[in-house]
């Protein structure tokens, strides 16, 4: 039971992240590695503030801003210095990880007995008793939510339709006399923002910030939107961003059930790398099948 | 069908998770958890000797005692999941072998009555690991008698270099010892940072030709990176100084350094007290091997025409005999 929860803490915490990969990799088209540095970017800005006595609410607004700036400066550097997308975000990643070590000042804060979101007067107050081991699920769920909700009400706007004009077919955002190469920086500066939120997040989680912790971080968003997508295609009445949601939940899912078969660490990333292929083949195979013949 | 496949999907992880859970527990048995970050002999040592000492105390692996062992492979968010595992599977006591590892389990065990026993951190305090029911060992190097070492062996040498990886900060924090207590005994520290491996062999480059010699630390990185450094700096003739024996036997030249078989042992008697109830975590402070070990190659001393007075001579261990 600890680990279902566990479990789902994790996975909601990288859905956040994963909401922010499925704007860059599926609606924008766009594979954006600025993920592996923005995220500790937002851990980075909460620890400085956490430590400083700073409201951690606060501190995760700062994050989101941060990211989106970081997202805004990988657009800028792929729109008006003309660099390729894969290129621009490895740019910024390099970049941020100097940025990150100057912000939190070492490789690794602590923050055990301080102000969080989970550990803070206000819970304490609501939660007490029976609820307090759900206490830190039921917080995780309520960011993931209103993240998740923002982003479909975002989508259904003008600006959100542009969003997914530009990585389906771009003429249709110039023939609305928008320009394209704003609205990836817009969108890759949204995305940004929620990774760098989901950082926050699960540096107020786990309790510490490590200047390593984006490492991977791609790889975990990708692989809950593609297993996500994938899994959930032809449940209609699912929306992408909730498939996405759950994407993650099952890849953290996964992982965990691997580490508690007693698989070795070792193995954890070949198994990583296989549950993609087979999600990947069962999502061809059941478009080929649903195609007329 | 489709739905089918993706419900099934769902419900079997979830039935995977489940079969993880849950656990027996034999009228004193015990069952621990050890969590290592990362393969690295240092910190396979420390297992080693974890065991050993766990042994020594009458708790020995087989007979009344279960090890479940994982290894984080130097990833951050593995090392969540593992210490979430361990306390879902409710083992009796969590051994945590170097910081992150530390810090998730202490995070993962909070509001379970698990103690956790760290060893490998080399800066407790830093971690923010010295409250609550956690104990264990620190690993902090004996600077003071290193520089002692090397002002032995060249009496001339002003400078040493010291190579760090930025993303360690128990480097970072013994850097600021060495560069404490350096001017005593007329030393200068020049200290390069890398980022990743694959920088270490330009910045040794460039390090050899501004010192006299170099001292190593106990950081992952540099040590994983050692052949490289030796051959840099035989190439110009300065020595490497050693942070542990199984540099000394790669080819430093000398090292007056803590053995983690030993650091193992400590922190598997302390973990031994704790699980027959003798004492709680919370209740002991954490220790530091105090006893440090001087290690010396004698070929490579003989190939830099070095030498080391007598007095020293007889308490080292020679690993090239």
């Amino acid at each position: 039971m600890d680990l279902i929860i566990g479990t789902l803490e994790q996975g909601l915490i990288y859905a956040i992240l994963a909401l922010g990969v499925y704007i860059t990799y599926k609606i924008l088209d766009f594979p954006d590695l600025t993920a592996d540095g923005s995220f500790p970017l937002g851990a980075a800005i909460t620890a400085t503030m956490i430590s400083n006595g700073g409201n951690p609410v606060l501190a995760m607004g700062v994050s989101l801003l941060a990211g989106a700036a970081a997202g805004l400066v990988t657009g800028l550097i792929h729109v008006k210095c003309r660099v390729r997308d894969l290129l621009s975000g490895i740019i910024t990643m390099t970049a941020l990880y100097s940025i990150n070590l100057h912000i939190a000042g070492m490789s690794n804060v602590p923050l055990f007995g301080m102000t969080t979101l989970f550990k803070n007067g206000f819970v304490d107050g609501v939660f007490g008793g029976g609820l307090a081991p759900y206490k830190t699920l039921i917080i995780v769920l309520a960011v993931a939510m209103i993240g998740k909700l923002l982003m479909d009400l975002f989508l259904k706007t003008k600006a959100g339709y542009l969003l997914r004009a530009v990585g389906d077919n771009d003429a249709v955002v110039t023939s609305l006399a928008r320009d394209k190469g704003t609205v990836k920086i817009m969108g890759l500066a949204i995305a940004n923002g929620l990774i760098a939120l989901s950082g926050s997040v699960m540096c107020q989680q786990q309790r510490f910030f490590e200047i390593q912790m984006g490492t991977g971080a791609i790889v975990i968003g990708l692989a809950s939107v593609i297993i996500g997508i994938n899994l959930f295609r032809r449940l209609t009445f699912i929306k992408a961003t909730t498939a996405v949601v759950l994407g993650s939940i099952l890849y953290k899912g996964c992982v965990a059930a691997a580490i508690s078969f007693g698989m070795s660490a070792n193995d954890m990333k070949l198994v990583t790398a296989v549950l993609f292929l087979v999600i990947l083949i069962a999502g061809n195979w059941m478009d080929r099948k649903g195609e007329p013949a | 069908m489709k739905k089918v496949f993706a419900i099934l999907c769902t419900v079997l992880t979830i039935a995977l998770m489940l079969t993880g859970c849950g656990g027996q527990k034999a009228e004193n048995h015990y069952t621990i958890g050890i969590g290592q970050f990362g393969p690295h002999g240092s910190l396979d040592n420390c297992r080693e000797g974890f065991l050993l000492g766990l042994a020594e105390e009458g708790i020995v692996e087989g007979e009344n005692l279960t090890v479940k062992y994982q290894n984080a492979n130097f990833d951050g968010s593995t090392t969540n999941t593992i210490a979430q595992a361990f306390v879902s599977d409710k083992v009796d006591l969590i051994c945590a072998i170097a910081t992150p590892m530390a810090q998730a389990a202490y995070n993962a065990a909070e509001g379970s009555d698990i103690p956790v026993v760290f060893t490998a951190i080399t800066d407790v305090e830093l971690a923010g690991l010295t409250e609550g029911n956690i104990t264990g060992t620190s690993d902090m190097l004996p600077v003071e008698d290193q520089l002692k070492l090397i002002r032995a062996m060249m009496p001339d040498a002003k400078r040493i270099g010291i190579l760090y990886t930025t993303s360690e900060s128990n480097s970072i924090s013994t850097i600021a010892t060495y560069k404490e207590l350096a001017p005593d005994y007329g030393f200068e520290i020049v200290d390069t940072g890398v980022a990743t491996q694959a920088d270490v062999p330009l910045a040794v480059d460039n390090l050899v030709t501004k010192v006299d010699c170099i001292s190593n630390l106990t950081d992952n990185t540099v040590v994983g990176a050692l052949p490289v450094i030796l051959d840099a700096a035989g190439e110009k003739n300065i020595p490497v100084f050693g942070s542990e024996i199984e540099q000394v036997k790669l080819g430093c030249v000398a090292a007056e350094g803590l053995d983690y078989i030993d650091l193992g042992k400590q922190t598997g008697r302390m973990a031994a007290k704790v699980l027959k109830g003798e004492a709680k975590a919370s209740e002991i402070p954490y220790e530091v091997l105090k006893e440090s070990q001087l290690t010396i190659n004698s070929d490579v001393m003989a190939e830099l025409n070095l030498t080391l007075p007598e007095d020293m001579m007889s308490r080292a261990t020679d690993v090239a005999q």
